[in-house]
């Protein structure tokens, strides 16, 4: 969903400092400086931004379209928190 | 120290109430300025005591927002008091991105207020989650862990906790990687960022802090006075370029002062009450060290916190140690101006040891107006006192006992 990747690029420029046009759905997180924990940090963010929870992720977290992947999945799982949280 | 390399500082930097840079430091320092004033924060009417020695300093302008989701207040510190310390030694990335460069670091409570800031998550918002980042925010070693990242130091990365003496241990500590040759250069030092509700409210409860001068807060910390009731929490960092003499001969560079000794010993008696002998003991160590004779020394920075107890247990143990020198050299508490900076307080003393050295100008313990016949000592009382000054010896006493003292012999 566009607007998952929109809110994932827009923690990223932030946390960088970078402009948000430079994010693409193929950035590959370790390309923008990016590491493993920093991405943690981003789902963190997430977290709080959508109401949901986020496991430990299962498959490899490679791109920035992987994190907005993982957070869709998990909206639509956790789908009754979101609206708690709304 | 027979065998054993010279070893000089050549770089300093720091972080403090009285200033962040060492010029503005020991300026202030010098003229008896005090860095000690009522807390402004979210927590301080909730504070029975709300005085404390804080640093102006905005981690925002020196670090960008990805540095600093993993950098707590005191790993900030440190980095950029080590910047400093490199700069004024004349020294590029490259000279020290090798393996024969470590870094030693002293620190109390590492960054406190990640810790303080997950428990807050934790139980009072009734989060169940924390940032990722908590754990090595919170650490102790981090500081010393950034300053090795940042600058590709591959030496020998070590943080020491002795509660109030850990930078002076890691300093002394660190000399002896130059002493011994096993590198050629330590970034040494200490910091301390601890002003966080909970630390200062368990700070309140050891009942060691100093009541407010309701008429002068910024004189509330005695050192040495008759009036004196306890110490004033600080922050800040100060980070030392520490090599052997040869080497800062042959780059050039202007040498602040020479670690002429260093000693350490425990109390072995009493988490918080100060020992006469343990005290001593550290001093005597440090002379040894030093191969000198007690007569020799004529200046000490003082520990002198301003608790009752400490103030009248150091004078006991330096007149125990210097006998009738005890009386001729001069001492003084800079606590009385930048509070006590815990794990950073005996590297910030140090740097004002070495001002003291260099200046032949040595700063004054303030607010001292009441003798107490317990401390009898020649304290340079409330003026800093022009004075020829050889060799001078720095003082860090700590709950847990261990006591950590460095000679300097003026460059």
């Amino acid at each position: 969903m566009e607007n998952t990747f929109e809110t994932v690029r827009t923690l990223i420029a932030e946390k960088l400092e970078i402009d948000k046009s430079t994010i693409t759905p193929d950035s590959v997180l370790t390309d923008l400086g990016l590491d493993s924990l920093d991405t943690f940090d981003i789902i963190f963010e997430a977290e709080d931004t959508f109401g949901i929870k986020v496991p430990t992720p299962k498959e490899e977290i490679k791109t920035v379209q992987d994190v907005a992947n993982l957070l869709d999945q998990l909206l639509q799982e956790q789908a009754p928190s979101l609206q708690v949280q709304k | 120290m027979a065998n054993t390399r010279r070893v000089v500082i050549t770089g300093m930097g720091i972080v403090s109430p009285l200033g962040n840079t060492v010029e503005t430091f020991g300026l202030n320092l010098m003229q008896g300025v005090s860095g000690i004033k009522r807390l402004e924060t979210d927590f301080s009417d909730q504070l029975e005591i709300n005085i404390a020695a804080s640093a102006d300093f905005d981690g925002t302008q020196h670090f960008s927002k990805k540095e600093l989701t993993v950098l707590d207040r005191v790993s900030q510190f440190a980095l950029y008091a080590t910047q400093q310390a490199l700069d004024n030694a004349g020294l590029d990335a490259d000279s020290i991105a090798t393996d024969k460069t470590g870094c030693y670091l002293g620190t109390g409570m590492g960054g406190a207020a990640s810790t303080e800031e997950g428990y807050h998550r934790l139980f009072k918002e009734g989060q169940s989650r924390l940032k990722p980042f908590t754990v090595l925010m919170a650490m102790n070693n981090a500081a010393a862990s950034h300053i090795a990242m940042h600058y590709g130091l591959g030496g020998p990365n070590l943080t020491y906790t002795t509660a109030c003496s850990s930078s002076a241990i890691a300093i002394g500590e660190a000399s002896r990687q130059i002493a011994y040759g096993h590198c050629d250069y330590m970034l040494a030092g200490g910091s301390e960022a601890l002003l966080t509700y909970g630390t200062i409210k368990a700070w309140e409860a050891l009942r060691t802090l100093a009541k407010v001068d309701e008429q002068n807060p910024a004189a509330s910390c005695k050192p040495f006075s008759a009036d004196r009731s306890g110490l004033v929490l600080g922050e800040g960092c100060a980070m030392f370029v520490l090599e052997s003499y040869d080497s800062a001969m042959a780059r050039g560079t202007t040498i602040h002062a020479e670690i002429a000794g260093y000693g350490t010993a425990n109390d072995a008696s009493h988490i918080t009450q100060p020992s006469v002998a343990g005290q001593a003991r550290a001093m005597q160590a440090a002379l040894d060290n030093a191969g000198l004779a007690p007569e020799q020394i004529d200046y000490i920075n003082a520990h002198g916190t301003g608790t009752p107890l400490n103030d009248a247990t150091e004078t006991a143990a330096i007149k125990q140690v210097f006998g009738p020198h005890a009386y001729q050299l001069a001492v003084s508490s800079t606590k009385s101006m930048h509070g006590h900076l815990m794990g950073a307080a005996g590297a910030v003393e140090l740097v004002a040891t070495t001002l003291a050295l260099q200046a032949q100008l040595l700063p004054p313990t303030m607010h001292l107006q009441q003798p107490d016949p317990e401390c009898d000592l020649h304290y340079v009382a409330n003026h800093a006192t022009p004075e020829q000054v050889r060799y001078a010896m720095s003082n860090s006493f700590a709950f847990g006992g261990t006591g950590g003292v460095i000679i300097l012999k003026k460059s």
